[in-house]
């Protein structure tokens, strides 16, 4: 299922039939963070505190190579070395065609999440930089995970991922330097925050080693869980998420014509080159 | 569908379990098969050491692989690969293909093939053959 989900073409994505809204969705919480910042073994930590809550289910994204299409799927590993991980649902996925954080049609598999009945679905992003942040609009609770001294307080203040996260995690937090990285982030993002009832981002220390940080952090995903419900944000989420979903299966779609042009294609003036490419974009029926 | 892609990889679009069943600890076949595998366009998933027949074949299952490579060096073969390929029956996935890498006796592979085995890869065949072998029984 989730496979067939996975390989589907633009195409057979706009021909399945419109799903219900679910009245049941699982929470959705997203883990994201440079390469190496720890996002596989503190999510795994995480959810098997988590578990208690209802069933959990694990979506973990790593890079496609651009080259062959190939990966090395490597974050269950993290997690499988945890003592009772056999019992998570975990699904490693490549990134694919996507250079967002995401994998292709994920928006449809973490919905396929929903309809398996899961209570809760965390998801892993590949490891990102600076400004792949689509898993903002597809989870409700973003946590980023930052590393001790991974840059100074400017770093902190650029835009992009740095102003979309719900929680910071300065993890590894036994290295030197975490103490002061979170009082950075935590000035900058109590300015990020100020409109009456928003919600103020909670900058923590964590590390593996330490449960009771593992803990804080799942209650801090908790308390994000609640205030949620007393605001519109699901709403504007959803939109956001309505918006990306078509924008990705447009944007497959082109990718996709794009590759049929052969060389000689390119030779054409540009104007011509667009027209062209609409055309072929608007010839084809997607009727279900 | 990749821009850089010039020609379609011989396992593009396939997805391939490589798991370390039993004790042995040493993974660095497994991890040059893995790497081998994803250069020809499989999405690789890799266990880690040290797992059971049970963790393997559960894990295939989730994954939804086409195959599952297993490594071992520990002579346990026999014992490892009969009991990942009843677990992956009583999962229902008895349609994912097993092969095994590693030591393996040239008098023991018969027996291995007779299990259902699907391919059987010694250390010293070339990494093309291997890709080009499991080209054709995934097909």
């Amino acid at each position: 299922m989730l496979s067939q989900l996975a390989n589907a073409s633009a195409l057979e994505l706009a021909q399945r039939p419109l799903r219900a809204v679910t009245s049941n969705p699982a929470r959705r919480i997203g883990i994201t963070g440079a390469p190496g910042a720890g996002k596989s073994t503190l999510l795994g930590h995480l959810a098997l505190l988590r578990r208690a809550k209802g069933r959990l289910g694990v979506l973990a994204v790593d890079p496609s190579s651009p080259k062959t299409g190939g990966a090395i799927l490597g974050d269950r590993v993290r997690m499988d070395e945890l003592d009772g991980a056999s019992e998570l649902y975990i699904r490693s996925l490549g990134s694919r065609n996507t250079s967002d954080g995401l994998a292709d049609n994920l928006p449809e598999m973490l919905d396929a999440m929903d309809d398996f009945g899961f209570a809760e679905v965390m998801l892993e992003t590949v490891g990102v930089g600076q400004v792949e942040y689509a898993a903002r609009a597809q989870v409700d609770t973003l946590v980023l995970v930052l590393l001790p001294d991974s840059g100074d307080t400017v770093q902190a203040m650029k835009a992009g991922i740095m102003e979309m996260a719900d929680i910071f995690v300065v993890n590894k937090a036994d290295l030197s330097g975490a103490q002061k990285m979170a009082a950075d982030i935590q000035r900058i993002a109590a300015l990020n925050h100020h409109d009456p009832g928003s919600w103020v981002p909670p900058v923590l220390l964590a590390a593996a080693s330490q449960p009771a940080s593992i803990l804080a952090l799942s209650e801090a995903i908790d308390r994000h869980q609640a205030w949620l419900g007393t605001s519109n944000r699901q709403e504007i989420l959803h939109e956001q998420r309505a918006r990306y979903r078509l924008r990705r299966l447009l944007e497959m779609r082109i990718a996709q014509v794009i590759a049929q042009h052969d060389a000689a294609f390119f030779a054409a003036p540009l104007a011509e080159q667009l027209l062209l490419t609409l055309e072929m974009l608007g010839r084809v029926s997607v009727r279900p | 569908m990749n821009t850089l892609l010039q020609t379609r990889p011989a396992l593009a679009g396939k997805r391939i379990l490589i798991g370390k069943p039993g004790l042995d600890g040493h993974d660095i076949g497994a991890k040059i098969v893995a790497l081998t595998l994803r250069n020809a366009g499989a999405e690789v998933i890799y266990t880690g050491l040290r797992r059971s027949p049970l963790q393997i074949a559960q894990v295939a299952v989730d994954e939804g692989v086409d195959a599952v490579g297993l490594s071992i060096l520990s002579g346990s073969h026999k014992e490892l690969v009969a009991d990942v390929m009843t677990q992956l029956r009583e999962l229902k996935a008895a349609d994912i293909k097993v092969f095994v890498g590693g030591t393996i006796p040239a008098e023991d592979q018969l027996h291995l093939r007779e299990l259902g085995v699907a391919a059987i890869f010694t250390a010293d065949m070339p990494l093309t053959d291997v890709v080009r072998i499991l080209g054709e029984r995934l097909a």
